[in-house]
């Protein structure tokens, strides 16, 4: 599944860039997050709370950042398991300035789902996805 | 013939039963002491499993234990073949890879079962289930199938070169030549997508294993329990004698219920054994879709060739056939769909190629249907297309290739379902056609109705279908027939019953030989403990084969009750007849005997019996037919369809059947109609969409869309013809399947017929409104 | 092990008294506690309609509730409704108009159909046809069900 889209936050590119380099703010803005820890360069293991609609789990994973190019762009793989499926996904994210105090973030992605969240929750699985974007994006917004 | 109970509109015997929720189905076995068992399965189409963590569940309060296929040792064993390829056709090849109990080191489509909880209640077992933990390895899968055969695919059995399940040719007479001499050759490719059967019951399995007794029972949904049975005995190492399966009333069937061994028929009765204690399973709606078969998806290259006046000379069709990971079920609809492929039609030259194909997806055996509805899919399109090109009414183009009535028995020369040749019994078409024809006035919507709708700017448009079905296969099925002392017929058959009526249907049989009332007669199918030979119930054969038993044991009662009565009456048996339960004598009927007293009299207490009779007014007989019955029909629907939301109303829908004598009108009905809902389904509503990765994206009944009361047409006129099969002494053709055969066909007829000015080509199944609306707005845009 | 609950209830005119856990839904109490299996279950999410019953007189679907729930309210069943030699009008006018085929899907439409009848003895067949949209059935293609339905309705009204 694709997820593509656009966010403007109201900052400089290089302070934008710091916060979504920042572990810890980035598992306060992430969803359901319940931790995120650095175990490598540019490699983070965490565990998040989701639910998509009548399927509710945690799942356990590795995010993974590469194709770093500061502070323009990156790309983010993730890869989740737990009781109620698994995730697997990777995505580019591009920042541009917009004007002299607001930052642009275009992102584009795929994402592969399996196991019960698939099953039943693919209905939802888009517009939840969406949303929990959007939560987070306003969050480390509310950050800068 | 003139009949006093085969025919007749009556009632049926089961119903006051299920009507007041005291019918025993599977769910309903309570036995104490149970233990009940749930599975995890897996999440993944394609993948190595790397470790099974079951400690935490193993501590959970009431679990009793845990299997893996490591933990079931040398008793791990996949299901045996339970179709092989016909031996009867030159060349075949055939990969057999079968589903195994539990999945050892991979998995190969989601949904397969990875570990078994044994539990004290179903609750603590699903609790145990999430608190196991499966590491797997994702592995590259399977889903297209195109994309299969190509030379760099992933492969779902690593062991074979290719993903190549099958591959069988067939042909009559000489396509290549008759490609030469025609006018017009029409080239097609179609895809065809699969779907569930969604019985409203889903499967379950109860298993007894009485330790004391040495004995097993088993209570299975199953279609087919003698087979059960015997491969249970088999893989267990018990006598025949020491299992004793029972399919007891079933919601519903539609050929999954037909497949075996399923995982947990393998399993369950394994369990039982080892713990000495009953065991159940019911499978949920959700396990119901990956773990239950499913059926139809296929990919065909279809070349017509005609002569310019409308005659077709040749067909040629090249066809991919998904089987899913595994192929216990063989080839039977990939074989059923060479059959249909050229319909009722006299087509001389036929090349048949196809080619079955493993893929990552749930196991495919036969939904109703089975093959069918894609071949007559395929050879109706293709009609269409070639009435279009040559400028003919699509009709008449039909008319001028249906085989003709003195050409019966007619033979296709191609290998059926029952390893067979397919010989067409019997039939007479142009009736049927033309009686379709009158009844949905098909002429006067063509030249007036239409246009003046269409000038209202509505959409509306008019199918019109003939099909054929091959029905009542062999081997064989048998029959015993009992007349107790109370008057009372017990009568018994091996074939499970899923609603079609057999407990009334057959009765009606035996009441016509024993002049007894429908409603006196019992029948018990399903259960090896009173009838222990038979295939099971499935390609529409219940009412022709073991129909034809119990007829044929019925008539063997009647000769000893002629026999006896003749005796006791001291009348010659010509002078005897049936009346109400009691035999007479035509003159007199005051010397008359009731056929309870005549049953007491045949099992003497006391007394000498002559050497050689038999005790009892008690017959078994059997029924196995060289050929199956073809029986004919065709559909018809008017369709509006609302521009905006591509919605779907049926203004009429006429279905015109020719299954030769009809046991019972109100179930034959019955029958039509239910076909009819499936078949709409398969034509516009229903879809397993499975993503790249061999995801089921629409697992749940909200998201796959079954036909409810508002989907299907008000009414559904049904006209009969009747031409009697001379294959079996009741001349009757199984009906089964024939309400959803020709849906998905004359759906997409009549839809372009609705968007003429759109030039519509549809050439896929099935649709949806949505795939419907993007289809016309492509049309758009390349005009 | 989780705290049991004392529910009562009344079943079909019978008051019954369990202990069961909380989480137990109200269609496995009466199939596996009370021994109730004419309610059936097809979906487990409250689609296919097999396993409605009546709590205090309206249909609801006992797979998506809770026993607890059903604490001393009334439900009625299709045990409830007719016995084998004395059919309730609704059951009488299935079987005359061959409403049912597998007959499991029928104890859901029973239900759901006794008080649409009562609020409506002379429905039209669109009126049918809506009440009985939420229950599926997967043998009959409707049409039997609703003409015996206008049977039933008939049958009532005399």
């Amino acid at each position: 599944m694709k997820l593509e889209g656009e966010f403007t936050f109201s900052g400089p590119r290089e302070r934008v860039w710091d916060i979504i380099r920042d572990p810890d703010i980035l598992a306060t803005a992430l969803p359901g997050t319940k931790k995120l820890d650095l175990v490598g360069e540019n490699e983070y293991e965490g565990e998040m709370q989701v639910r998509i609609g009548p399927v509710a789990g945690t799942f356990g994973g590795k995010l993974i950042v590469s194709n770093e190019v500061a502070p323009e762009s990156l790309t983010l793989t993730v890869e989740g398991k737990g009781k109620v499926g698994f995730l697997k996904g990777s995505g580019d994210i591009v920042l541009s300035d917009q004007g002299e105090d607001a930052t642009l973030m275009k992102y584009s992605g795929e994402v592969q789902i399996g196991g019960r969240v698939a099953s039943v929750g693919q209905r939802l699985f888009d517009t939840v996805s969406k949303s929990m974007i959007k939560q987070g994006l306003d969050k480390l917004n509310e950050a800068l | 013939m003139t009949y006093k109970f085969i025919g007749k509109r009556i009632k049926r015997n089961e119903d006051p039963r299920l009507l007041t929720g005291q019918a025993l189905f599977v769910d309903d076995v309570d036995i104490p002491g149970m233990l009940h068992v749930a599975f995890l399965r897996s999440d993944y189409a394609h993948a190595r499993i790397l470790s099974i963590d079951i400690e935490e569940a193993r501590q959970r309060p009431g679990v009793v234990a845990i299997y893996t296929a490591e933990d079931m040792g040398d008793d791990w064993e996949p299901g045996p073949p339970l179709v092989s390829p016909p031996p009867t056709l030159e060349g075949v090849i055939f990969n057999s890879r079968r589903q195994a109990p539990l999945a050892k080191g991979k998995v190969f489509h989601a949904g397969e079962a990875v570990v078994a909880v044994v539990a004290e209640s179903r609750y603590i077992a699903e609790d145990a289930v999430e608190d196991i933990w499966v590491d797997y390895e994702s592995l590259p899968v399977v889903v297209d199938l195109e994309k299969a055969m190509e030379s760099d695919s992933p492969l779902v059995h690593d062991d074979l070169d290719t993903n190549l399940a099958a591959h069988m040719f067939q042909k009559k007479g000489d396509y290549e030549s008759a490609r030469e001499q025609a006018d017009l050759i029409i080239q097609k490719k179609f895809y065809l997508d699969r779907g569930a059967a969604v019985a409203m019951e889903n499967r379950g399995i109860v298993a007894h294993w009485d330790e004391k007794s040495q004995h097993m029972t088993i209570w299975d949904t199953t279609q087919a329990p003698i087979p059960i049975r015997n491969g249970t005995a088999a893989r267990l190492g018990l006598s025949e004698k020491q299992v004793r399966v029972i399919a007891p009333f079933l919601g519903g069937g539609f050929g999954p219920k037909a497949m075996m061994f399923y995982p947990e028929e393998m399993l369950l009765p394994w369990l039982s054994m080892k713990h000495c204690r009953p065991m159940k399973w019911i499978e949920d709606r959700r396990e119901n879709f990956y773990a239950t078969t499913s059926e139809r998806q296929q990919v065909h290259e279809v070349e017509i060739a005609l002569t310019k006046d409308g005659r077709v000379l040749g067909l040629s069709d090249d066809f991919l056939h998904d089987t899913g990971a595994f192929d216990p079920y063989g080839l039977t609809i990939p074989l059923n769909t060479q059959c249909h492929v050229t319909g009722p039609y006299d087509i001389q030259n036929i090349a048949s190629n196809c080619t079955a194909v493993f893929t990552n997806k749930p196991i495919v055996t036969p939904v109703r249907g089975a093959g069918r509805p894609q071949g007559v899919f395929v050879i109706e399109r293709m009609l269409d297309f070639a009435a279009k090109e040559l400028g003919m009414d699509l009709l008449e183009l039909r008319k001028k290739n249906l085989i003709p009535p003195d050409a019966f028995p007619y033979d296709k020369e191609i290998i059926d379902q029952a390893f067979a040749k397919f010989v067409m019994d019997s039939g007479n078409y142009l009736p049927v056609v033309e009686k379709a024809r009158e009844m949905i006035g098909y002429d006067q919507f063509i030249k007036e109705e239409q246009p003046r709708l269409r000038a209202e700017g509505k959409y509306v448009g008019i199918g019109i279908t003939p099909f054929i079905e091959t029905t009542g296969v062999g081997p064989y099925e048998g029959a015993r027939v009992q007349i107790e002392p109370t008057g009372k017929v017990n009568v018994a058959t091996g074939i499970g019953t899923q609603g079609q009526g057999h407990f009334t249907s057959f009765a009606q049989i035996v009441s016509e030989q024993l002049g007894v009332a429908v409603s006196d007669v019992n029948l018990v199918s399903g259960d090896t403990a009173q009838f222990h030979w038979g295939t099971g119930t499935f390609a529409s054969r219940g009412a022709v084969v073991a129909g034809s038993a119990v007829l044929a044991a019925a008539t063997a009662v009647r000769s000893k009750v002629l026999k006896l009565a003749s005796k006791v009456l001291e009348a010659p048996e010509e002078e005897l007849e049936f009346e109400n339960g009691t035999v007479r004598v035509a003159d007199i009927p005051r010397q008359s005997i009731s056929l309870g007293e005549l049953a007491a009299l045949a099992n003497p207490l006391r007394g000498a019996v002559e050497p050689g009779s038999e005790p009892g007014l008690e017959a078994t007989d059997y029924f196995g037919p060289a050929y199956g019955a073809t029986a004919f029909g065709v559909h018809a629907m008017i369709i509006e369809i609302d521009p905006e939301t591509m919605m779907i109303e049926f203004k009429r829908y006429i279905t015109v059947e020719d299954c030769g004598t009809v046991l019972n009108p109100l179930i034959l009905e019955g029958q039509i109609h239910g076909g009819v809902s499936m078949g709409i389904g398969n034509a516009y509503y229903e879809k397993m969409h499975f993503d790249e990765s061999g995801q089921l994206l629409n697992a749940s009944l909200a998201d796959y869309l079954i036909v409810t009361a508002h989907e299907m047409p008000n009414r559904i006129e049904i006209g009969h013809m009747e031409t009697r099969s001379p294959f079996n002494e009741l001349g009757t053709k199984g009906v089964g399947e024939a309400g959803a055969i020709p849906v998905p066909a004359c759906f997409t007829q009549a839809l372009e017929n609705a968007f003429q000015d759109f030039d519509l080509e549809i050439l896929e199944t099935p649709l949806s409104p949505n795939r419907l609306f993007e289809l016309l707005q492509r049309e758009e845009h390349e005009e | 092990m989780t705290k049991l609950f004392k529910l009562s209830l009344t079943v079909n005119g019978n008051p019954y008294e369990r202990q069961i856990e909380p989480r137990l839904l109200l269609s496995d109490f009466l199939r596996h506690e009370l021994g109730m299996t004419g309610t059936h279950v097809g979906c487990e999410h409250g689609v296919c309609g097999a396993c409605t019953v009546l709590l205090n007189g309206d249909p609801v679907r006992s797979c998506l509730m809770f026993a607890v729930q059903a604490h001393g309210h009334e439900v009625l069943t299709v045990e409830g409704l007719g016995t084998i030699d004395d059919l309730h009008p609704i059951q009488q006018a299935f079987w005359e108009a061959h409403g049912l085929q597998c007959g499991f899907c029928t104890p859901g439409f029973l239900t759901t159909l006794v008080p649409f009848l009562e609020e409506n003895p002379d429905p039209s067949e669109e009126e049918i046809r809506v009440a009985i949209s939420g229950n599926l059935c997967r043998c009959t293609g409707y049409q039997h069900i609703v003409e015996a339905v206008q049977l039933a309705a008939e049958k009532m009204r005399a």
